[in-house]
């Protein structure tokens, strides 16, 4: 005779379940209202022997069961009172009024019908029952079986989980391909992929998978699959659902995921007036508080009256400290410094010049670029044009000045609104000189400024708009050159003059972190993502929609934008070194930039022959990152939750 | 939806810095041209649909920085050309001494077949005249490609230009695909009527709609 249960603990019970599929046994059963429970038997007398059953049981009165229980039809998961045999158990012995299912026989379930229809098969195409959810959903109990059963979502359907059978092949080979992986050694590619997933989750997420899948259908030959002892490994997929109810398929992976903190808004503010710079200087003409003053500048510009005085400080031309004294003496020495240049390549003869190939050579691209360049503006047009005559020698003279770098094209675009406002030669050069030192490397001979900008950017998007991020990616965008433009003469080309001055002065103060016109780059991709994505766009319709932009920017929009940007990032939880490193934010060690660089670098968006000049190094070398313990085990409980 | 072209052409305007590459396509795309032009920064392209002997053909016409500086970049657009259209200035020797050093960027980062085609603009300016015409002719021969002198602001050949280098382009495909639909000997298809050391040619890729 079959020993009787002695305890029974509900987990888990939900009522309002109409039985949909049965076995032939339970014929009568079917289209009845019943509760379902999970349940953990302990046979008497032996508190290790348990056991955890699925029961369905009619209820008693089918007819009026929905109104009779309508306000208990949620879920209760938590309770775990003890039911002693003498007050349930005749209802177990109904036998086709209840249906147990041992959960060894499930080899699969399948969720549909909204999470309201959830039918278990037993791995040979035979359902073993059906349940249709009239109250609520599955949802909960979906999360009980993903706590019981080690499951998986199907690859063909994902309303199906595969339950894996510790006895299976399946979970045989998940579990090589875990030990495979290699998960104890933080330095191998495994955790390069972690560190990719936290850093761009939805590409991370796409490709980590892939990864995984590959490693589980594919046999790993070689490997020792006792590497990882099987309890770790339960414990890691365990760990997986983490309390989150599962409800449509993998997009709760997705979910999961850090995400970032609400965007804030940062209107501008007025320009910086001529009384309040002023009201700065202090008897020595001294600037007291310049911090202020550069927020002053970055939240709202300077106002045209004093631009150009301002301007000089914002280009390191007057520094930030100097006295009245100070600055009339630097006048004074600039100005004869210039001249004793300028005089240099002016006194160059004609057969002199055509003995010296690399100075014609950069005189000549001066003269072309000078002459085509903002014509429109009144003040450069017409024939004989004195300005332009300006402007080219001081480009002449920057040639004098940094012979090495010479003159590349864009850098007229720099100068030209810098000349326009100063209407001085001496000091729209020496004021170029401090534009030149801040974006020096825009013009590396090999581009490796460039490049490196253009990576960061796509870093930068990756997160904040991984969607996008990842549709550039599969695109053939990934490479970001679209941006090339923007980037090279920091917008000079897509905004007017009067935009291109405030912008400019803004960018200029350095505020609120480095590269903040990548932030404006990632403000305007973000705010065109919709259109930029539109139609299956390619390469070729995204350069030209971005190229198109020129002219219909809304500059104040952007920068408020971008300053939203920022501060979702600098307070986002999961904000990594490799994002604080091109912002210029203090380094705290959250990743191994190393790897970042090693993966931009193979998928090296440009694949030009000349691309295997080595790059400049990026802001933050590896050295400058440690990894300490507790970020290991961060990094592990991260790659734990997304398997 | 109907397509509105038969075959898409990408092509490419390379050659030094200031040569008028901008000018000559807009002159060829808007058939108009601006005294008060800029340099290129980065690459952009225009669009124009041609009827050649009943076929419409679109054009995707791309423009590059002409500057050495930016070469390692545009240098990454070069795959896909079909055709390149080569540029001096008539008016600037150096321009036309280049053009060797654009052949050999072309040899190294263009597929093997890419139709190319040289073109001296600038023509209206006789009187600062540096390259003569037989020099542009001479090297054309040198590397067996078409020669035109054009000019972007007086209007002169660019229409031509680019129609020639079209239909030589539309020729050596249609060759090619007459070759894969009635092989020699039978039985073998484009792939394999293509000779093997070749494998970047556009023709693999060429888009026929």
């Amino acid at each position: 005779m079959e020993t009787e249960p002695d305890e029974y603990h509900d987990c888990f019970m939900q009522d309002g379940v109409l039985l949909k599929q049965a076995p032939s046994s339970h014929m009568t059963a079917l289209n009845t209202i019943g509760t379902l429970y999970i349940y953990e038997v302990t046979r008497s007398g032996e508190s290790c022997n348990k056991k955890l059953l699925l029961e369905w049981k009619q209820n008693d009165i089918t007819v009026d069961s929905d109104v009779q229980y309508q306000e208990w039809a949620v879920v209760n998961t938590v309770q775990k009172r003890i039911r002693t045999l003498s007050e349930n158990m005749p209802e177990h012995h109904n036998r086709s009024k209840s249906l147990k299912i041992n959960f060894d026989e499930i080899k699969s379930f399948k969720v549909c019908n909204k999470n309201r229809q959830l039918t278990f098969y037993d791995g040979t195409s035979e359902r073993i029952c059906g349940f249709l959810f009239q109250h609520g959903n599955c949802e909960h109990l979906v999360g009980m079986l993903k706590t019981i059963l080690k499951v998986g979502v199907s690859r063909r359907d994902k309303q199906i989980y595969v339950v894996y059978d510790s006895n299976s092949p399946e979970f045989q080979e998940l579990n090589r391909s875990f030990a495979a992986l290699n998960l104890k050694n933080e330095d191998n590619s495994f955790w390069h992929m972690f560190k990719h997933f936290k850093e761009n989750p939805y590409e991370g997420s796409l490709g980590a998978f892939a990864k995984v899948t590959n490693f589980v259908y594919r046999s790993v030959e070689g490997s020792d699959p006792d590497i990882l002892s099987r309890d770790e490994l339960y414990s890691s997929i365990t760990e997986l659902d983490d309390g989150v109810p599962h409800s449509g398929g993998e997009y709760e992976v997705i979910n999961a995921l850090p995400q970032l903190p609400r965007r804030k808004e940062f209107p501008r503010c007025n320009p910086l007036t001529e009384e309040q710079w002023r009201s700065q200087f202090n008897s020595l003409g001294q600037l007291e508080d310049v911090d202020s003053i550069k927020n002053l500048i970055f939240r709202g510009g300077v106002s045209p009256t004093i631009r150009k005085e301002v301007w000089k400080f914002l280009l390191d031309y007057f520094p930030w400290d100097s006295t009245d004294l100070d600055r009339q003496q630097l006048i004074n020495k600039k100005n004869e410094e210039y001249y004793v240049m300028k005089l240099q390549w002016k006194s160059i003869s004609q057969k002199q010049e055509d003995n010296f190939s690399d100075y014609a050579q950069r005189k000549c691209q001066v003269i072309k670029d000078v002459n085509r360049t903002d014509r429109t503006l009144e003040f450069y047009a017409g024939d004989n044009n004195i300005n332009i005559q300006t402007l080219g020698d001081i480009l002449m003279t920057y040639v004098m000045y940094n012979f090495d770098l010479g003159y590349v094209q864009g850098m007229s675009d720099l100068l030209s609104p810098i000349l326009w406002l100063m209407q001085d030669e001496n000091d729209s050069f020496w004021c170029f000189v401090g534009f030149m030192e801040k974006v020096m490397s825009n013009f590396d001979i090999d581009q490796a400024g460039m490049k490196e900008q253009l990576t960061q950017l796509r870093v930068l998007l990756s997160f904040i708009d991984p969607v996008l991020a990842n549709y550039l990616e599969k695109h053939d965008c990934g490479n970001m050159f679209f941006c090339f433009r923007w980037l090279l003469v920091w917008f000079k080309r897509e905004l007017n003059q009067d935009d291109i001055l405030r912008f400019w002065e803004v960018l200029w103060t350095g505020y609120p972190c480095h590269n903040f016109h990548l932030l404006v780059s990632v403000a305007i991709l973000e705010h065109e993502s919709e259109a930029l994505m539109e139609n299956d766009n390619g390469f070729t319709e995204i350069l030209k929609y971005i190229n198109e932009l020129s002219g219909k920017l809304n500059m104040e929009l952007m920068l408020n934008k971008a300053e939203g940007i920022y501060n979702q990032i600098k307070e986002a939880d999961h904000l990594t070194d490799s994002v604080r490193s091109i912002l210029g934010l203090p380094l705290i060690g959250t990743k191994n930039r190393g790897s970042e660089e090693q993966s931009s670098q193979q998928e090296s968006p440009f694949e030009s022959p000349d691309l295997s000049t080595p790059r400049t190094e990026p802001c933050c070398s590896v050295d400058n990152v440690r990894i300490s313990p507790d970020e290991i085990a961060f990094e592990k409980s991260i790659s734990s939750s997304f398997l | 939806m109907a397509k509105t072209y038969d075959y898409l052409f990408k092509l490419l305007l390379i050659g030094d810095s200031g040569v008028g590459k901008t000018c000559v396509l807009f002159r060829f795309s808007e058939d108009a041209f601006n005294t008060t032009f800029i340099s290129t920064i980065g690459i952009d392209f225009k669009i124009r649909t041609i009827d050649l002997d009943g076929k419409k053909i679109k054009l995707q016409i791309w423009d590059t920085a002409g500057q050495e500086r930016f070469r390692t970049i545009t240098t990454a657009y070069y795959r896909g050309a079909m055709g390149i259209m080569l540029v001096y200035d008539i008016t600037n020797e150096k321009s036309f001494e280049n053009i060797k050093n654009w052949i050999r960027n072309i040899e190294e980062n263009a597929s093997a077949d890419v139709e190319k085609m040289l073109l001296g603009n600038k023509c209206e300016l006789e009187e600062k005249r540096q390259v003569s015409r037989e020099r542009g002719e001479q090297l054309a021969i040198e590397y067996g490609i078409k020669f035109i002198e054009t000019s972007a602001k007086a209007s002169i050949r660019v229409e031509e230009a680019f129609f020639t280098l079209a239909r030589d382009i539309k020729t050596k495909m249609e060759k090619k695909l007459k070759e894969a639909s009635n092989p020699p000997k039978g039985g073998h298809q484009l792939r394999a009527s293509e000779p093997q050391k070749k494998p970047t040619s556009w023709l693999s890729r060429c888009t026929l709609l």
